[in-house]
């Protein structure tokens, strides 16, 4: 048995890593989300290797990489949007160069990282939500300004096994500036919105928790919230039948925000004493999920905190965001990365790599982390793969060093 | 290039030699019979009689996918130690480890110093086999392969409670084990696991889901049936339901009767090897077990021994690890359910040889061990990293082969549990013909791999050499000479060469006619693409190092 080649693609400029992009849609450019129109534009024709700006062979640029990797005495391996493949071999580079691997959304994957470090989780994939999910809290995020069509691929779905999709309950507590209109009911029930300010999530979720435990609550309201309108949701939350409770953590940017997400995921803990309810952390990508993941596994441990004043040359991959470079200030940089880089300061060296499920295959995560998809070459390219960049680099620095 | 070796004691029970001089013969990787005086030979290395065997295969750790990757990030509290127990002479990886949640890297060198060739992961999610592939794939040094689970799925409850026939169950099952590229078929809990999921705390083996209307021991009949009816070597991996629990003994003996005779393995028992009797309601009835296994020859088993200090258990069962982790040390814990697939559960656990439950799991999983009369039937394994890092093998060999050593160890258990245990009464030896069984021949037969486990011609050269000491912990730690698949790759304990090994799979013939129907649940229910759910040989070998080995089956 093997796996044909059919004409669909799994997108990754989300962390959904929707499968069900047509050959035929891409050719059309016809999309239902913005952000895989986007991905599947992008153009990777007459990108050529460049030493400080000037074209370069791809053997000048790889000597003139080295060269720098040689003279720093802690390089970062950094930006890290790639895939699977792309991250084993930065692994590989950062161990052979000794440097620190981080990713351009270490914060955010570090600040749920920090809560599963500290008390462990209980969480849920999209196909159990498709499938099981009767009410959905959704927790300072309205989820598809990260991830365009959750609500088509997961919630108003036509068949589910466990649940009617269209009876769902949809609760959005607290966030900013939150588009709830995918939120409605196909047959044009509005969502529930208990509004507040993200920045005052932290005492609203800490309220939550405590209703659903039981605890004795005072106050009659916390941020603008009456607390009966919290009590009625932790008793739709307990009443439900797999509640999930929701969170991005990029939406969550404030002090000390991994508090807020160990209350969410600790209220989960509490519900599911009696009932069943699991959490859901979504958003994600730049192959965020795929990089910590192959790194815990090739290393033992989770990527790094970025730490950019420590460094004396920074890799730079920006395979999924073009537009993304390191602080500025930080250098020599050199970008392994996007054909189609868009730079402010110009980098030491640049070398366009191939990027996964555009110009060549690979395999990604999604982002709730135990479904990993192949991506294919939507628009193959013959630009080199990451790996096979890294590997010539590599071969050169062991040569130099024998 | 021929490679000999001279003098060889050899211990190879599949082969019915135990301690034989003789000289062996490699070539291509594999044994080959002595070759013509005319041939010649390019690397001798005389042995001057040191012990010989097979290269070891561990049936059942915990080496890669979704759940393991969970424990790696769960526990920074290693990554202090990390470093810190460098033993004296290895290759590792930047963050070398050698406790309960090492890194690919460090699984792969630490299996192969100790004369292991092989380890099969014994709970892929089918769901998450990609993950699970890609994590042996990075593991160096020795062959890989994977039980994939089912029976908790929601494709394969609905097909049983709508009483589809066997055939279609087998064609499904067949079909699993090609799109997931693994070796055999597993079930935990059976029914639990999606049970759980219906807010089901405990799933008994006769009581019906609360939503699907069958029970598991129907589960366990109709997975038994298709295993065999498809042809693969592989018995069923069972772990049965109420993991864990005091008085599970008896779910474990009903279970040895639902597969209506038909082979099955039932892995980690100890950890189902209790009773309910003295005062705190927690006893061994590790007797009952071991005379259950004696009786019933179409099972077999692994022990899953504990040992003391910190370590992780990573479960699919998340209905009882939900429970466990009340006791979680330290107190952290994930539980996950996934895509109607199954589950997981990671639990930390630091057993301490004063705690009651802890010395006496202890002394359950030996006193199975030194039961059950035949080596063939029972499996040397710590459920790594559940029960004990697979990096105290050597220990527990030492344990099962010197009763002085054991008896001494026993005596600083906790005296409750000392009370309750009959250890020591128990006098029994085990023979390095005995250990050579039940991780060399003994493993092989039961998964199927012909070429491997023995050191007949034709098998594939993977091969231990030790030297015979009275300390059996250390000459089991630290093999002269390992070969893989003919190179020497590990001299005194330390590897000299770095090599990837394969993945062993098995492919039963099966009527692609089964896929229409999945085609369209997966259409109608999933969240990905059939076809993306398969996993092709050129995924397993897509970064230029590993390769598939599938078996041919019956
Ligand atoms: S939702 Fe995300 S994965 Fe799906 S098509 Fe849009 S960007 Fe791609
Ligand atoms: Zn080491
Ligand atoms: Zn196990």
């Amino acid at each position: 048995m093997t796996n044909q080649q059919d004409s669909m693609h799994a997108c990754p400029a989300c962390g959904l890593l929707c499968d069900d992009i047509s050959g035929d849609a891409i050719a059309r450019q016809q999309f239902s989300c913005g952000k895989a129109a986007k991905f599947y534009a992008r153009v990777s024709t007459g990108a050529q290797p460049q030493i400080a700006g000037r074209a370069a062979s791809l053997t000048d640029a790889v000597a003139a990489a080295v060269a720098v990797l040689k003279q720093a005495n802690t390089p970062l391996v950094a930006g890290s949007s790639t895939d699977v493949h792309g991250a084993r071999a930065l692994v590989r580079l950062a161990q052979q160069t000794g440097s620190a691997m981080t990713h351009m959304n270490a914060s955010s994957t570090l600040r749920n990282m920090k809560v599963l470090q500290h008390r462990g989780w209980q969480t849920t994939t999209l196909t159990e939500v498709r499938n099981r999910a009767d009410v959905i809290l959704m927790i300072g995020t309205d989820v598809v300004t990260h991830n365009t069509r959750f609500f088509d691929r997961i919630v108003w779905v036509d068949d589910a096994m466990f649940t009617d999709p269209a009876a769902r309950k949809i609760i959005y507590l607290g966030g900013d500036k939150l588009s709830t209109k995918p939120g409605v009911s196909p047959d044009g029930r509005a969502p529930e919105v208990i509004a507040c300010a993200a920045e005052h999530l932290p005492e609203v979720v800490a309220t939550l928790r405590a209703l659903v435990m039981d605890k004795p609550v005072t106050a009659a309201s916390v941020a603008g919230i009456a607390v009966s309108t919290l009590k009625t949701l932790a008793d739709t939350l307990k009443a439900a039948k797999y509640a999930t409770l929701v969170w991005v953590s990029k939406d969550l940017h404030y002090d000390h925000a991994e508090l807020t997400i160990e209350n969410i995921t600790e209220t989960v803990v509490a519900l599911n004493q009696k009932s069943r309810a699991m959490g859901l952390s979504l958003g994600g990508s730049d192959g965020d999920t795929s990089v910590n993941y192959a790194h815990t596994w090739l290393n033992g441990v989770i990527i790094d905190a970025p730490e950019w004043e420590s460094h004396d040359a920074v890799v730079w991959v920006n395979s999924y965001s073009p537009d993304a470079m390191p602080p500025a200030g930080t250098g020599p940089v050199i970008v392994l990365g996007a054909p189609d880089s868009q730079f402010d300061a110009t980098p030491a060296v640049f070398i366009p790599v191939a990027t996964p499920g555009l110009d060549c295959n690979g395999q990604q995560f999604r982002v709730d982390g135990s479904v990993t998809l192949p991506l294919t070459a939507a628009k193959p390219s013959d630009l080199p793969t990451l790996s096979q960049v890294v590997a010539l680099i590599e071969a050169q620095l062991q040569g130099d060093l024998a | 290039m021929i490679t000999l070796l001279k003098n060889a004691k050899v211990i190879d029970p599949a082969n019915h030699k135990d301690g034989v001089v003789q000289d062996i013969y490699i070539r291509d990787g594999r044994i080959i019979a002595k070759p013509a005086d005319s041939e010649k030979i390019g690397q001798v290395h005389d042995l001057n009689g040191k012990i010989v065997m097979a290269g070891a295969i561990d049936m059942h750790s915990h080496i890669g996918g979704g759940k393991v990757n969970i424990a790696r990030m769960l526990l920074p509290e290693y990554q202090a130690m990390r470093r810190l127990e460098e033993p004296e002479a290895h290759i590792c990886g930047a963050n070398c480890s050698h406790h309960a949640t090492p890194n690919t890297t460090d699984t792969g060198m630490r299996y192969i110093e100790m004369g292991y060739t092989a380890a099969f992961e014994p709970a892929i999610l089918a769901v998450n086999a990609r993950q699970a592939h890609m994590e042996m794939g990075d593991t160096p040094m020795i062959d890989k392969g994977g039980y994939a689970m089912l029976g908790n799925d929601d494709y394969f409850l609905r097909l049983l409670s709508q009483n589809a026939d066997q055939k279609t169950i087998n064609d499904y099952v067949a079909w699993t084990l090609h799109a997931t590229q693994t070796i055999g078929i597993k079930v935990v809990n059976p029914g639990g696991i999606s049970a759980f999921k219906f807010n089901e705390r405990r799933q008994d083996l006769d009581q019906q889901h609360s939503h699907y209307h069958i029970t598991p021991r129907r589960i366990l009949q109709a997975l038994s049936r298709a295993v065999n009816e498809i042809g693969i070597a592989k018995p069923l991996h069972v772990h049965c339901n109420n993991l864990g629990v005091a008085g599970n003994f008896q779910t474990t003996l009903d279970t040895m009767g639902a597969s209506d005779g038909l082979p099955m393995h039932l892995t980690h028992i100890q950890f189902h090897s209790y009773g309910t009797e003295g005062d705190k309601k927690f006893s061994s009835a590790a007797a009952n077990i071991a005379e259950a296994i004696n009786s019933n020859k179409h099972i077999t088993a692994d022990v899953g021994q504990i040992l003391f200090g910190q370590t992780v258990t990573a479960s699919g069962d998340n209905m009882m690890q939900h429970l466990n982790a009340k006791v979680a040390n330290p107190k952290k814990s994930v539980i996950m359910d996934i895509e109607c697939d199954a589950g997981c559960g990671v639990v930390p656990f630091k057993y301490r040889d004063q705690n009651y439950v802890n010395a006496l799991q202890w002394a359950i999983g030996l006193e199975v061990f030194l039961s059950v009369d035949d080596p063939w039937r029972v499996f040397l394994t710590t459920d790594h990293p559940n029960g004990a890092p697979f990096t105290s093998y050597p220990h527990l060999i030492r344990l099962l082969m010197d009763k002085t050593f054991r008896n001494d160890a026993f005596d600083k258990l906790n005296l409750d549990a000392q009370a309750m245990s009959n250890l020591k009464s128990l006098d029994r030896e085990y023979s390095l013909y005995e250990i050579a069984t039940m991780t060399r021949s003994a493993p092989a037969k039961l998964i199927g791999l012909q070429d491997r486990g023995h050191l007949g011609v034709g098998a594939a050269a993977d091969i231990t050499v030790y030297t015979d000491q009275a300390d059996k912990e250390a000459m089991f730690a630290k093999p002269d000479l390992v070969f893989k698949d003919g190179e020497l790759v590990v001299k005194e304990g330390k590897v000299v060469k770095v090599v990837w090994g394969a993945t062993h799979t098995a492919k039963p013939a099966f009527d692609v006619g089964v896929e229409k129907d999945i085609k369209q649940y997966f259409d109608r229910y999933h969240t990905m693409q059939m076809n993306n759910f398969k996993i092709s040989n050129d995924h397993i070998a897509e970064d230029g190092r590993n390769h598939v080995i599938n078996h041919a089956q019956g």
